[in-house]
């Protein structure tokens, strides 16, 4: 009976039958060397600092070109012309302190300039040690001007 | 008989072409309606004596696609001299150096606090010679020759060269299809998303900036911009090189256009010899 059942089976079913000729490397089980000992050294490559400070990396801070101040730049740097007419730019310019607005000249020349504008108000009695570093550099770059140089040579 | 009928043709041209009206008044405007379109044909005070005046299309802002209301004439010394690129770049070079000021500061030996003892005897310890902590040599010294406070980099750029600057660029600007023309700044409603479909839709520049006749503009384009910070209002007196070349397209209203050939004209056959003086700080 038994035969009669395999018989049939194999009368009627006959799976088709592929010989494998391909055995990749990959598939293959290597044999392990040394199995059971641990490497101790790293040998994975570099590894990142993750002990102590971060490298000092500024932080990342995008450039905007239309910040209000960035878009506006120049505005009315062209008003005597374009204006009424009685206005010239240099006037315009609220960002820049009044002492050095439109001023042209060497550091002598700026800071006599400072001085006599500050004078008057109360920057010598409240910023007493500025005002002295000031006088005293307007006194060195007096004796240096006048006669440590030729004219025309420093650029003080 | 040709001539005649050639004549007579002649003569039926000339009245069926629309008339231009002058009045006496200086820079006055004479429109001609047709089929609704405004032709504007200008007479200034010094009418071009070459080149023929440039027509602008005038563009609508109340719907996002693009009307043409009208033609506008342009002076062409205004809007149409040579397009002096070195001009341009002196007048940019100016707008930033003369309100730079460095304010890079060291100090000196005297500056620095102490130093006013000598740090060790002159002779006996095998050490070197030195009378101050705060030599240049010490570390933490003082600095020779570093940057010194409110370091200016002031001139003013000759006023001509200025004029010319601001004609060049606005040239340069009709001339690459980057001037638009608008009747005002009335805008239907106060949402960014309109102005920039409006922007896009008429492929303006993503920067816009817009000049207008007066400083006070309309709240609904305000509100707008307030939004879009690379769409700008500005107005007539704050118009400068600078900020057109920043912006991509340049957006006169009609007014603004008049007041910027007026004032230029005015002052390009005006004696500006006291414009032109060199600048004293004390006169301003």
């Amino acid at each position: 009976m038994e035969w009669l059942g395999s018989t049939l089976l194999k009368t009627f079913w006959r799976p088709a039958l592929n010989s494998v000729r391909t055995r990749y490397h990959a598939d293959k089980t290597r044999l392990v060397r040394r199995y059971g000992y641990e490497e101790k050294l790293w040998c994975g490559g570099l590894l990142p600092r993750t002990l102590g400070k971060p490298l000092p990396i500024p932080e990342y801070r995008p450039y905007n070109p239309w910040t209000e101040k960035r878009a506006q730049f120049g505005q009315n740097d062209y008003i005597d012309i374009l204006g009424p007419g009685d206005l010239h730019p240099v006037k315009t310019l609220y960002s820049v302190p009044s002492w050095i607005r439109g001023v042209h000249g060497k550091e002598y020349h700026i800071l006599l300039r400072k001085k006599k504008m500050w004078a008057n108000t109360g920057s010598p009695q409240t910023r007493p040690t500025k005002w002295k570093e000031m006088e005293k550099r307007i006194g060195y770059l007096y004796r240096k001007l006048n006669r440590k140089t030729k004219s025309g040579m420093s650029n003080e | 008989m040709a001539s005649v009928l050639i004549t007579a043709i002649k003569r039926l041209t000339i009245t069926a072409a629309p008339t231009r009206v002058y009045s006496s008044v200086t820079n006055s405007v004479a429109t001609v309606s047709n089929s609704s379109l405004d032709v504007t044909k200008k007479e200034w005070m010094f009418p071009p004596a070459y080149t023929k005046p440039r027509e602008v299309w005038i563009e609508n802002m109340d719907s996002v696609e693009e009307k043409k209301l009208g033609l506008f004439e342009l002076h062409p010394t205004v809007f149409a001299s040579v397009p002096r690129i070195d001009l341009i770049h002196r007048n940019v070079t100016w707008q930033r150096k003369y309100r730079w000021i460095s304010w890079a500061h060291t100090k000196t030996r005297a500056e620095v606090r102490g130093g006013g003892k000598k740090p060790w005897p002159q002779k006996g310890l095998g050490r070197a010679r030195h009378g101050s902590i705060r030599s240049p040599l010490f570390r933490g010294g003082g600095v020779i020759h570093g940057p010194r406070s409110g370091t200016t980099h002031f001139y003013m750029l000759p006023f001509h060269q200025r004029i010319y600057g601001l004609t060049s660029t606005l040239s340069a600007k009709l001339a690459q299809d980057d001037l638009h023309l608008i009747k005002n700044l009335e805008l239907p409603s106060d949402e960014p998303e309109f102005l920039k479909d409006l922007i896009e839709n008429r492929n303006w520049g993503p920067s816009v900036l817009f000049v207008d006749d007066t400083d006070i503009a309309p709240r609904n384009i305000t509100v707008a911009t307030d939004a879009l910070p690379h769409v700008n209002i500005m107005p007539v007196y704050g118009l400068n090189v600078y900020s057109m070349l920043k912006h991509d397209t340049l957006v006169l209203t009609l007014a603004a256009a008049e007041r910027i050939e007026e004032r230029i004209l005015l002052l390009l056959h005006a004696i500006t010899k006291d414009k032109e003086a060199p600048f004293k700080l004390d006169q301003v």
